[in-house]
């Protein structure tokens, strides 16, 4: 008997085994399907900026304040953090303990200037005057670019942990796909603000 | 094991190096194109039209999306034309029916 036979006759099944999702792992289908729900939400606040800005006919005095060389350069940071995770993800799968960990670490540190200008960014505009309650569009900045920051809160924790796992030396069959995850999560936090940079700074 | 596997370490990362110059330039032209204070609409057309592109570039060779089952584009798809949907649908309402005030 097959062991897919005694699994299925046992009464318990295997996800990994449906003929379907045969050819996708587990793991990969489940990022995946949390990233389609991130799409939704991302997608959500991002169709209601479009909505209310054409409402609006434009939010240009409110938006002309926004600090878009800030802006670009931490769209720099963000980008280069994908050049490094995925380097980290390459150097996973080649079982490269150093270079592992020495692109996991290079993304969490560019992880943490993203912030820490975002921060910068925020204190700014908060001494201004332009707080979360200024107007519509300070409103939908700082919920976009907070929820946002969140985002990238939580996959700096993940690559820290990550980092920590590999300077232990956790065995690679381990590591390599949970790299590969963490580097998914990252690059669609990424794509995010690759759409959120030209919606709220550029136009 | 992971979908590039198979490719030479040294080979996929000159790729993803690659693909990362693409995304700079890329960013490079839209910043351009925002200084160059063109009409609202084009810009805004070439902004975004730029946007799609990089993340495109970051969706097939960063995600792999160009090697996963046809399933995973489908989880990408669907959300994002309901999103896309859902907006339009309430063009009519939020644009053209509503007054919002100042700010």
């Amino acid at each position: 008997m097959s062991a897919e036979a005694q699994a299925h006759s046992a009464g318990f099944q295997n996800v990994e085994e449906t003929d379907e999702l045969r050819r996708v792992p587990s793991g990969r289908l489940a990022v995946w399907w949390f990233l389609a729900s991130e799409i939704m939400v991302f997608g959500g606040l991002i169709g209601c900026f479009l909505l209310v800005q054409a409402a609006h006919g434009g939010f240009g005095e409110a938006a002309s304040h926004v600090k878009w060389k800030l802006g670009a350069f931490n769209t720099l940071v963000l980008v280069t953090s994908s050049l490094t995770m995925i380097l980290a993800h390459s150097a996973a799968s080649a079982h490269n303990s150093a270079k592992t960990r020495a692109c996991l670490l290079a993304t969490v540190l560019l992880g943490l200037l993203f912030l820490g200008v975002k921060s910068l960014e925020y204190t700014s505009e908060i001494r201004e005057g332009f707080t979360p309650s200024a107007g519509t569009f300070w409103s939908f900045y700082f919920i976009m670019t907070g929820l946002h920051g969140l985002h990238l809160i939580g996959g700096i924790i993940v690559n820290t942990i990550l980092f920590i796992a590999a300077l232990r030396r956790q065995p690679w069959e381990i590591l390599e796909r949970r790299v590969e995850f963490a580097g998914l999560y990252w690059h669609f936090v990424d794509v995010v603000w690759i759409f959120l940079f030209p919606l709220i700074y550029l136009t | 094991m992971t979908v590039t596997a198979s490719v030479p370490a040294r080979t996929r990362d000159t790729f993803y190096i690659t693909i990362w110059v693409c995304l700079l330039l890329l960013f490079l032209v839209g910043l351009a194109i925002f200084v160059l204070d063109l009409p609202r609409t084009t810009a805004a057309t070439l902004i975004f039209g730029l946007a799609a592109i990089k993340a495109g570039l970051v969706l097939r060779h960063y995600m792999h999306l160009k090697h996963e089952h046809m399933l995973i584009y489908l989880m990408v798809l669907v959300p994002t034309l309901l999103f896309i949907g859902f907006a339009i649908s309430l063009v009519p309402d939020i644009v053209w029916h509503h007054n919002f005030g100042g700010g």
